[in-house]
């Protein structure tokens, strides 16, 4: 079993190596002779994956993929290499369930199968989306805490500490990654959900040293929450994400490793994406000693999922990982359009569709890129798992017919989206909802998903 | 092999995106004489120009940009030397990092590859860039441009200390400083003085033309 130390030994060990060769001389064409030698085409005429061969395919190439070019530790400028013995390994030992939270919002989070009816673990928030203020931070973490297919929460990240712009590494970030633990299990609290987890812990400790700081028992971080360290780009890694596993090790929490592939950066088109992708869950679980894996591939053009080729990558990643392992994967969704927009909505509803039917969970959502402070709802999270519980269990080829129809409300517009309104414009904290003309945007939204045969909840 | 099949086969090269094929093949064009300044302008740039449009319709990647771009600062290197000193073909040099504290380099990468393959003469700093390592390369090689890349909002401030460590310096009116990346904005590049914010690579390259004639 590859342990911490081994990954050490394997990264000042490995095969000696610039970055730029990693990337550009054996990452980026090992991935593409893996695609050619499978012979993997997605159909984006039907972009939710119904092959189960192909599936596999992806699923063979990515084992291939990281026996051959092995992640890179930037530090060393060395590859840490892997055997398909200790691959193998790996995915055997790894966790096939999770107890997350506390008290009556304690859970397990296990693995999904394709066509799953069991509904998605719902990981709501802003996917670290950006957050101006300590009042912006309350409202949408109050607001997460009260939808009640909330599994866990997946907070933002705080830009400013007493009126400062926080600073990589520095005290305004120790201090930042502390008031992020201390604001979010406050929210529970006031929200009554005092158990819920946070999965994305901590969004705004962006160094080793903010998380070390903030994993004091005095702001309250939990062995049950989830600990998200970013893989960077592609199968890459550095002391400082290597001293947050190793951090969250010694508390006996559980990591989650990120990683966001660029459809058109170093691994290519939708299909060498999706190997890259699916290879990304096997390195994650090695060298970054992951229990959970968060895959969000993203458009290089729209950083966005919700293009048709981003659709059938999520889906051939989901159902590769899905049928040849038992390995938690929560597809995490990022949307062009902003809060309230049609645009917004129906682009959540077909990367979720694709995640839910391929069996992914959900974390949702990175609303408009995640570009702009304070440029996300409680709502978008709220409809995407009211999606993802509508869509369990369907069957692909259905998922396929409602993507079809979702698609041309938005598509045309992903190069120039419709960025909406920031938070207080479209939602009211006293109320606790949103506002009038975002409430008519949602019913409108639910009426025609209501058309395409997915009933939502009604709204209030 | 003449100058003619040199002058294609240069251009292939790049549209093969083979650093390796170039270099060989810009020694042989130096070699029959063929002047620098038409294997800038009539091979290199052609060729670069259409890589830059295929990666921006998205049928090529990353990968293929960067190569290419290599391949072109690989021969011009070769062929700057040569040219006199006064009407160089080549452009105003640009210095493009990702900022102290940020180690997100595709964005970066892509902006200093359509910048090469634009013609300029681009120092790559990389990534977590010292302001001051950035603001003394900028003055020693007598930068037009720089092109600050941040991706973390935590890391938006150090493009604001860009601006500043360059007044301080008296270097900021010679100097446009472009901002761009994730979190950053129009707004933001108005408040900490920076010249000019671009929304994407494409925006990059045109912001870069627009300054460096400026200056």
């Amino acid at each position: 079993m590859v342990q911490i130390l081994d990954v050490m030994e394997k990264a000042l060990n490995g095969k000696p190596m610039s970055e730029t060769d990693y990337q550009l001389k054996v990452f980026a064409p090992k991935v593409q002779e893996k695609v050619k030698a499978h012979g993997i085409k997605f159909d984006l005429n039907e972009p939710i994956n119904e092959d189960d061969s192909l599936a596999d395919d992806v699923f063979e190439a990515a084992v291939e993929l990281l026996i051959d070019a092995g992640a890179y530790c930037t530090n060393t400028n060395r590859v840490i290499s892997y055997t398909e013995n200790e691959i193998k390994d790996a995915l055997k030992t790894a966790p096939d369930a999770l107890l997350m939270g506390e008290g009556k919002d304690k859970k397990w989070l296990r693995p999904r199968k394709i066509g799953d009816k069991t509904p998605p673990w719902c990981l709501l928030g802003a996917g670290g989306g950006a957050c101006s203020s300590d009042r912006a931070f309350l409202t949408l973490m109050e607001g997460y805490a009260e939808i009640p297919e909330t599994n866990a929460i997946t907070t933002p990240a705080l830009t400013r500490v007493g009126g400062m712009r926080i600073r990589p590494a520095s005290p305004l970030e120790l201090l930042g990654a502390m008031r992020n633990a201390v604001l979010a299990r406050e929210a529970c609290n006031r929200s009554g959900r005092q158990g819920i987890p946070m999965m994305n812990s901590l969004a705004t400790a962006e160094s080793d040293i903010a998380l070390a700081a903030a994993l004091h028992p005095t702001y309250g971080m939990r062995d049950s929450d989830g600990y998200m360290i970013c893989c960077m780009d592609p199968m890459k890694v550095d002391f400082s994400r290597l001293n947050k596993v190793t951090v969250v090790l010694s508390m006996g929490g559980h990591i989650g490793m990120c990683f966001g592939p660029l459809m058109g950066g170093y691994a290519g088109g939708p299909e060498s994406t999706a190997v890259s992708s699916t290879a990304h869950h096997l390195m994650g679980i090695l060298t970054y000693q992951a229990s959970w894996l968060l895959p969000f591939a993203l458009h290089l053009r729209y950083v966005s999922s919700s293009s048709r080729e981003m659709l059938a990558l999520i889906s051939a990643t989901g159902q590769a990982i899905s049928r040849n392992t038992h390995l938690i994967s929560i597809n995490l969704n990022y949307t062009s359009g902003g809060p309230c927009t049609p645009m917004c909505l129906y682009e959540t509803a077909a990367s979720v569709t694709a995640a839910v039917v391929s069996g992914q969970s959900i974390e949702s959502t990175g609303v408009a890129s995640n570009r702009e402070e304070d440029r996300t709802t409680p709502v978008e999270p709220r409809i995407s798992a009211e999606v993802g519980h509508a869509v369990a269990g369907m069957k692909r080829s259905d998922a396929n017919e409602l993507v079809k129809k979702l698609l041309p409300k938005y598509e045309s517009k992903l190069p120039n989206p419709d960025l909406g309104k920031t938070l207080f414009e479209c939602w009211d904290p006293e109320k606790r909802r949103p506002s009038k003309e975002y409430q008519a945007v949602i019913k409108a939204y639910k009426r025609t998903m209501s058309n395409l045969g997915v009933e939502l909840k009604p709204e209030k | 092999m003449d100058a003619d099949k040199i002058m294609k086969d240069l251009q292939d090269a790049v549209l093969c995106y083979d650093p390796g094929a170039a270099v060989k093949l810009t020694k042989a064009a130096i070699k029959a004489k063929v002047p620098p300044m038409d294997v800038i302008e009539e091979a290199l740039v052609p060729a670069i120009e259409k890589v830059g449009d295929k990666f921006e319709r998205m049928e090529i990647f990353l990968p293929d940009l960067m190569l290419a771009a290599d391949a072109v600062k690989s021969s011009t290197e070769l062929l700057l030397p040569l040219l006199p000193k006064e009407g160089r073909g080549i452009k105003a040099t640009v210095v493009v990092a990702t900022v102290q504290g940020d180690v997100h380099e595709i964005g970066k990468n892509i902006v200093a590859s359509m910048l090469m393959a634009r013609g300029f003469n681009v120092i790559d700093m990389g990534v977590d860039v010292k302001t001051s390592d950035l603001v003394e390369t900028v003055k020693n090689r007598k930068a037009r441009v720089i092109c600050a890349s941040a991706l973390m909002s935590s890391t938006l401030g150090s493009q604001k200390d860009i601006v500043d460590y360059l007044v301080a310096v008296g270097e900021r009116k010679k100097v446009a400083v472009l901002i761009g990346g994730g979190p950053t904005s129009k707004d933001w590049a108005k408040e900490i003085g920076a010249d000019a914010w671009g929304a994407d690579a494409n925006a990059a390259v045109k912001l870069t033309e627009k300054y460096s004639k400026a200056r």
